[in-house]
Parts: structure tokens; C-alpha cells; sequence
């Protein structure tokens, strides 16, 4: 849509007329203006054309409800404040991508609809990660770190940084939703590692909370099937102050038998073995 | 002269002489552009969705991906507004689509507003991001006659506003209103 901006010059006849049938939209005409709108009909049929086309507007209108003025919060503004500065980070995922958490979120207010802006996020997140590599065979994995959902935390920064969020969703394993926690093993030793899943219609997330890994350092999460298959779930850099991420991996919950954190050769740094969802 | 769908931010001055790249053709001003427009955006979002901490979601995510595309954006080609206003109506539409194929289990606090019921509910969309985009004067106007159902003589005493102008302001408004709903049925084509 192209922004518009009314007539200039428009004669006072003009104004006129634009202000009966805004009147008359509304059923607002006083008795002479009703006469004075019905001669101006009279000789300008174009009105008549204007007022259906108008009134198909008006229409919509009456089914809309209610219009909730608002003004932007600030955690709003700083969270959009820090959109240039995460996004920095070179873009391997194109432009269609939504950060679901590669930017902060407000982890104070509620989510109306649970997981909906989550779920929105599939329609995008699906080509870009559902690249599952087949076999066990490992390789040198190419970090792209812009495609870490991941956060660090700086002094005073906590308020700003994606966490797990609010949940009301509770149940077993493979509970939509739901947040589970698995057990990582294998970390070496300083390293702080803390993990949920989270099933979803569109795949499992990771939710990883890690402190400790060298700085600067790039390390990516696959997440590994029961038939072995492996699942791209997203890469992050070590920092000097925790890390929390978030990453999504095309497969569901059900399917996964594991999932590990590994450095930029291949190697494990940690695994969860994660438990069968009951059928 | 009177922008209708227009400028509604609390910074004044002609944003659209102002170039919205403050450095150069890469550089997106993020700032300057959620200060001019973030209002409009968040209106947009929250009167489509209904759901205010998910609509912040949504302008978050808008300035993401102009932040991301934002070396293909082309002031010859439109405003950054009319632009970020394109880039929110695809996330808003991705949002209420998801939400419309999964439905969540929420306490009843946490329950979001029902939206209207209307025929199609993309038109509801198209009219929420058209009101969005009137300026703020004209949205009073028209929502003070139409969506809340007062007389133009009642809009006058509660704000001081001569009937005459909020007539002019809402003709011009419906105006916009039409031409924006057919210029998305035409994209939609």
C-alpha cells in the first residue's frame, strides 16, 4: 500500500461534499443537510459510487471490535535496540528467517497463546534446518554461528536474554509443550551445562543454558534420532558469561534418542541421552 | 496538506525525506526507525492478534528482518515504513495462521481476547494494518465514529475538534481504508 495523502488544492466544494458523505456514512446528516446531500447526488453520480464504495469499508469496520491504542514499552524498545547489534553476526540462514531467540525476548510477560509465536516460526524455520544428515559419519561441521539462537550474558544484561520460557504446559516426555529436562554427560570438567527439550508439531527445541566453554569457541548441537539419523539443530560460540540458547531441530520429539554438543571437529563435548516418549 | 496514511510515530518531522539508512545503503537505523514507527507497528500487530506480548513478538521480529534484508531495501521503491509495515504483515500472517492450526491450552488469565468475528479473517488483518497506518488523528476519528458507534457532534465536545474536520478527517481515512484493502486483494492475486 502506498501511503496516501488527500487532494491538495480541493475546493471548498469539494470538501463539501467529502464531509456529507462522511455524514452519511455514519447516518450523522441533519435534516437539511440530507436535502443538500440528495441535489448534490443529483448532479454528481459519482457520489453515489463513492458512498457503496465507502460503505463496503464502513462495513468491515462494524465487524472489527474495539482499536487498542498502544505505545511501544521499553523493554520493547531495548529489545528492538539490540536487534542491530545481535544480528551482526554474519547471515547464512537468508533473510526469511525468524530469530526466535537469536534476539532477546521479554521473559516477564505472558504468553498469551503459549507457544503460538513459536509455532508460528515454523513456517520458515523448516527449509533452513531440515537439512538432517544421514549416518552417524562425522565431519568437520561448518559453524555458522549466526545460526545459534543464543545469547550471552553480560553484566546487567539478564533481564534482556532468552531463557526458557514461562510454561503452563506440563506432562510426560513428548508432552507438546512441555518443558523436559535431560542430562548431559560427558562435559569436561568447569564446564556448566544445563538442558530442557521441548516437543513441538514442528520439531523439538533445545533449551541450553552453558557456562564455561572457551571463549569464542564454536560449538553446534545435533540432535540424533533413534534410527541414528543426525538433525542440524544450530551452532554457538563459546563465551566468557553464560550462554543461553535456544535451537530447533526438524524432527519430532518421538523420534529423538539423543542429543549432543559438539566442538568444530566433530567431537563430543556432551550428550543427553534422552528417554522414549510413551506411546 | 494532510497525510492520512501517513507518519503516526511520536517523533515529528518528514520521515520520508529523511533517509532511513543512516549508514548508507547497509545501514538500517534500527533506532531511529522503532522510534518513528514502532507505534504503528505495535498497533498493527496487537489489534490483529489480540495478544499484546505476542504482537511485541512481532515487531521484534519485523526489525530482524529488516535489519537482515536490510541491503535490499530501496528508498526509490517506497518508504522505510511502507516497507516494515510489509515485512510485519507477513510475520503477523505467519503468527495468526499458526495459531489458527494449533491450538494452545492456557490458563484462563493467560487466555487471549477473542478476536471478531468476521467473514475472512485475513480482511481483518488488512483493516487492522490499514488503521494502523492512518495517521493518529484520522485513526481517532474513525474509530471514535465507527468502531465505537458516536456521533460526529459527540467526537466534537469530547475533544474540542470541529464536526466539519472529523468529517473531512474520517472521509479521507475511509478513503485510505479502501484503497489499502484493495491494493493487498490485488498482492493477494
Amino acid at each position: 500500500m502506498t501511503d496516501r495523502t488527500p487532494r491538495v488544492g480541493a475546493g471548498d466544494g469539494d470538501a463539501r461534499r467529502d464531509e456529507l458523505v462522511a455524514a452519511a456514512l455514519a447516518d450523522d446528516l441533519s435534516p437539511s443537510e440530507r436535502v443538500e446531500f440528495d441535489e448534490l447526488r443529483a448532479a454528481d453520480p459519482s457520489i453515489d459510487a463513492e458512498l457503496a464504495s465507502l460503505g463496503v469499508v464502513v462495513g468491515g469496520l462494524s465487524s472489527f471490535g474495539r482499536w487498542d491504542d498502544v505505545a511501544p514499552s521499553d523493554r520493547l524498545r531495548e529489545r528492538v535496540d539490540a536487534v542491530g547489534h545481535v544480528a551482526e553476526v554474519p547471515d547464512q540462514r537468508g533473510t526469511d528467517v525468524p530469530l526466535d531467540a537469536d534476539v532477546p525476548r521479554d521473559p516477564d510477560v505472558p504468553r498469551g497463546a503459549g507457544t503460538a509465536s513459536d509455532e508460528a516460526s515454523v513456517t520458515h524455520i523448516g527449509p533452513h534446518v531440515a537439512a538432517a544428515r544421514s549416518g552417524r559419519g562425522r565431519r568437520p561441521l561448518l559453524i555458522a554461528v549466526a545460526a545459534a539462537a543464543c545469547l550471552a550474558i553480560g553484566a546487567g544484561g539478564g533481564v534482556l536474554l532468552a531463557t526458557p520460557r514461562d510454561t503452563v504446559v506440563a506432562g510426560p516426555a513428548g508432552t507438546l509443550g512441555a518443558v523436559e529436562h535431560v542430562d548431559f554427560v560427558g562435559q569436561p570438567a568447569g564446564v556448566d551445562l544445563d538442558g530442557d527439550l521441548v516437543a513441538h508439531t514442528w520439531g523439538t527445541e533445545t533449551v541450553l543454558s552453558v557456562d564455561g566453554l572457551p571463549t569464542g569457541s564454536a560449538f553446534t548441537v545435533v540432535v540424533v534420532g533413534g534410527d541414528g539419523r543426525e538433525y542440524e539443530s544450530g551452532a554457538f560460540l563459546g563465551s566468557d558469561v553464560r550462554v543461553d540458547c535456544r535451537l530447533n531441530a526438524a524432527v519430532l520429539r518421538s523420534d529423538v534418542a539423543s542429543v549432543e554438543i559438539r566442538a568444530a571437529d566433530g567431537h563430543d563435548i556432551a550428550v543427553a541421552s534422552v528417554p522414549p516418549v510413551a506411546s | 496538506m494532510i497525510a492520512v496514511m501517513g507518519r503516526a510515530g511520536p517523533v515529528p518531522g518528514r520521515a520520508a525525506d529523511r533517509s532511513p539508512m543512516s549508514e548508507g545503503s547497509s545501514g538500517l537505523d534500527v533506532r531511529a526507525a522503532f522510534v518513528e514507527h514502532g507505534s504503528s507497528l505495535l498497533g498493527f500487530a496487537v489489534n490483529a492478534l489480540r495478544d499484546r506480548a505476542l504482537a511485541e513478538d512481532c515487531v521484534q521480529e519485523t526489525f530482524v528482518r529488516a535489519w537482515r534484508a536490510r541491503d535490499s531495501f530501496d528508498a526509490d521503491r517506497g518508504s522505510v515504513r511502507t516497507w516494515l509495515f510489509a515485512i510485519e504483515r507477513r510475520v503477523v500472517l505467519d503468527v495468526y495462521r499458526a495459531r489458527t492450526r494449533t491450538p494452545s491450552v492456557v490458563p484462563l488469565e493467560h487466555a487471549p481476547d477473542p478476536v471478531a468475528t468476521v467473514a475472512d479473517p485475513l480482511e481483518r488483518l488488512g483493516m487492522a494494518e490499514g488503521l494502523a497506518r492512518l495517521s493518529d488523528d484520522h485513526r481517532a476519528a474513525v474509530v471514535a465514529v465507527h468502531l465505537e458507534g458516536l456521533s460526529y457532534r459527540e467526537v466534537s465536545e469530547r475533544t474540542g475538534v470541529p464536526v466539519a474536520t472529523l468529517r473531512t478527517r474520517v472521509f479521507h481515512a475511509l478513503r485510505a481504508l479502501r484503497t489499502h484493502l484493495d491494493d493487498q486483494e490485488t498482492t493477494d492475486d
